[in-house]
């Protein structure tokens, strides 16, 4: 841990990036607390963070490799975020990280049960120009809530990529994968 | 790209004219688009405000637009911003959305729910948790169970017998025997240490708290309990460092950053600090006092009030805002078995790597200090504060313990008591008096990372005399009600 801190720099034990990611492309996953990013980080790069039921979990950026098509990429998962404009010094850590890095996807990953509350980050990454895909995760809960998505007509309204995903089942990942190879394309 | 769509977030006409004109006078280049760093810019971000004053030479006429249109408002432009973009959300998913019938009605976990939130019932299910997840799980079992059988049975029966008698064997010098085996050798305290008594109950404590956390508990207490943090100037956010720091005070220290004020950030640390007891803190406490119901309600009742006074204290004496509180609240769930193993062992397997090289360095250090004598001074030099509280002499060698780290102090505690050294008063001065007195060097750097020189010396120069004093006042009190 102390040595952790050390390389981590003076304040967010994140500036720093492990030497063998430097070059990879990156994606970045954000989206509010606990909404199941570091799972989808765990699932990506079969490393472990750690995963709760409750909102704050991960306070410091967390690197990874994972591979995707047969491509490696470096995933960056992030501490909770509600919106660009930050408030808390999680928040600030998140944010810091989309001011300083230059992303491949940023994937946006969101409660499928309260979109109300999630999309207007949505709207706030696309406005700043960063290459979203929006992943509706906890589809399940959602379902049974009674909540019916239209994916293909969120899709056509934001106009970026949107999934729907059960991450602790792994539902969803795959699609992602997919996602993120053919995006990157279109953007480079 | 998805042009369409910024066209739509058309916030307002003053504040669309406003974003045009700073974007037109910003120059460089940034990361997100100059759309977004305008509008951050209109809404006050300190950071953004820092980074285009840096670059940009025309900040000073941003700053004047920025003046300008803000006036022009009655509400915040942060706020009129925010409602636009819920109003564009809200019609984006009246299209994509359609809400149909609630198919799977989770009674149970509704009424949970509700059970755990009001007062009448949420106090004693908290008990209940406290009561079998922390008492009777990782203080009887882990604490009592586990230790006794790694300490009594696997320690003291085979290892430490074996390792004096080989040493003694094959290594003629007795200077380097000391250093490896006897009373404080590295395998016979730093090892054992590590392993009996701090290994088991980390671990107990770590399954514990998966289980808490993973249901989604955690959130739920910070609404039962928002009322009293208030009152010393936190709010129920703070549950979750405040719990954590149960875990590890260090692991929770960093975890205050979710916490929104830099007053809420520094009163959460400092009680961190001093008043709330490491999970190996705890288990070895926990252990230590069992058998004594009222020497152990004396030494929670003690250390609630401590943190109470100074937490109320504190946020008297700090100026600031008093914070709201707002906070998601994740549905209850079922703890997948999975994550609850995974995560106990990724968090041992961290603790465990983090604290056995300072256990080593500690053996060493302490048998370098016996060597030269040092560590005799020392331990003389703490004596008449360890008389000034109630304890026999052989205590300071506990606290010195503590200085490395609080498990390591509490461990020392264990040894003393084993051989029957104190009695039940003086275990729980000495109990008290350690759980208030070290933020072990760990917590402390940590300190220093995420609060800074000034604030934690602040802090660490406060707490030692403190808890010293704290113990004198206890070790009185209990006189005064003639011992327990």
């Amino acid at each position: 841990m102390l040595k952790k801190m050390r390389k981590g720099g003076k304040c967010c034990g994140s500036d720093t990036e492990p030497l063998e990611l430097h070059g990879l492309k990156k994606v970045v996953l954000v989206g509010n607390p606990n909404v199941g990013k570091s799972v989808l980080f765990n699932r990506l790069t079969g490393a472990y963070v750690t995963v709760s039921n409750y909102p704050g979990t991960t306070v410091e950026v967390s690197r990874g490799k994972g591979k995707i098509g047969d491509e490696y990429f470096e995933v960056v998962d992030t501490p909770g975020m509600y919106s660009l404009l930050p408030i808390t010094e999680e928040e600030a850590v998140s944010r810091r990280l989309l001011l300083n890095e230059h992303p491949e996807a940023v994937v946006h990953v969101v409660d499928a049960k309260n979109l109300p509350r999630m999309l207007p980050l949505t709207l706030q990454l696309i406005e700043a120009g960063l290459p979203v895909v929006l992943v509706l995760n906890m589809m399940d809960e959602a379902k049974k809530l009674g909540l019916d998505v239209n994916v293909s007509s969120l899709q056509k309204r934001l106009g970026v990529p949107v999934v729907s995903a059960v991450f602790v089942k792994g539902e969803g990942v795959e699609q992602l994968k997919r996602v993120i190879k053919e995006n990157g394309k279109l953007v480079s | 790209m998805a042009s369409l769509l910024v066209n739509e977030m058309n916030y307002n006409t003053d504040i669309q004219a406003a974003v045009q004109k700073i974007e037109s006078s910003l120059k460089h280049t940034y990361k997100l688009s100059t759309r977004t760093i305008a509008l951050l810019l209109l809404q006050g971000d300190k950071e953004i405000h820092q980074l285009v004053q840096e670059k940009e030479n025309s900040y000073a006429g941003i700053q004047k637009v920025i003046q300008e249109t803000s006036v022009a408002f009655e509400q915040p432009i942060n706020y009129v911003i925010t409602l636009k973009r819920q109003e564009l959300t809200n019609s984006l998913l009246a299209d994509a959305v359609k809400e149909g019938k609630v198919t799977d009605n989770n009674r149970f976990s509704e009424i949970l729910n509700k059970l755990t939130i009001n007062p009448f019932t949420g106090i004693p299910i908290l008990l209940l948790v406290l009561y079998y997840g922390l008492y009777q799980f990782v203080g009887v079992f882990g604490a009592g169970t586990l230790v006794d059988f790694l300490e009594a049975d696997v320690f003291e029966i085979y290892i430490n017998p074996l390792v004096n008698v080989w040493t003694a064997r094959y290594i003629p010098w007795p200077v380097v025997q000391d250093l490896i085996a006897n009373d404080y050798g590295i395998i016979t305290l730093g090892i054992r240490y590590a392993i009996a008594i701090i290994l088991p109950i980390v671990g107990t404590f770590f399954i514990a708290f998966s289980i808490i956390e993973d249901s989604g508990y955690l959130p739920r207490l910070a609404l039962l309990v928002d009322r009293v943090f208030k009152a010393i100037g936190l709010n129920g956010r703070a549950v979750i460092p405040m719990t954590l720091g149960f875990g590890c005070d260090t692991m929770a220290t960093m975890v205050t950053r979710t916490l929104e004020t830099k007053r809420e950030r520094i009163i959460a640390t400092l009680l961190l600090a001093l008043a709330i007891p490491c999970s190996a803190q705890l288990g070895v406490i926990l252990a230590l006092l069992s058998g004594k119901p009222l020497a152990l309600a004396a030494w929670v009742s003690f250390l609630t009030l401590v943190f109470l006074f100074i937490g109320f204290l504190t946020a008297k004496l700090m100026p600031g805002d008093k914070p709201i509180f707002y906070m998601e609240v994740p549905p209850l769930r079922m703890p997948t078995i999975a994550n609850v193993v995974s995560k106990t062992y990724t968090r041992m397997q961290w603790y465990f790597l983090e604290i056995l090289p300072i256990f080593i360095l500690a053996s060493v250090l302490i048998w370098a200090g016996r060597l030269t004598g040092l560590f005799d001074l020392v331990v003389k030099a703490l004596e008449p504060v360890m008389n000034l509280i109630g304890l026999p002499a052989e205590a300071a060698v506990a606290f010195l313990f503590g200085f490395f780290r609080r498990d390591y102090g509490a461990a020392g505690l264990y040894d003393l008591q084993q051989n029957g050294a104190l009695s039940t008063e003086q275990l729980v001065v000495a109990a008290a008096t350690l759980t208030l007195f070290v933020p072990c060097i760990a917590q402390f750097s940590m300190m220093l990372k995420e609060r800074g020189l000034k604030t934690a010396l602040a802090i660490a120069g406060f707490i030692f005399p403190f808890a010293f004093l704290a113990g004198y006042v206890l070790n009185l009190l209990l006189k005064m009600i003639g011992g327990i």
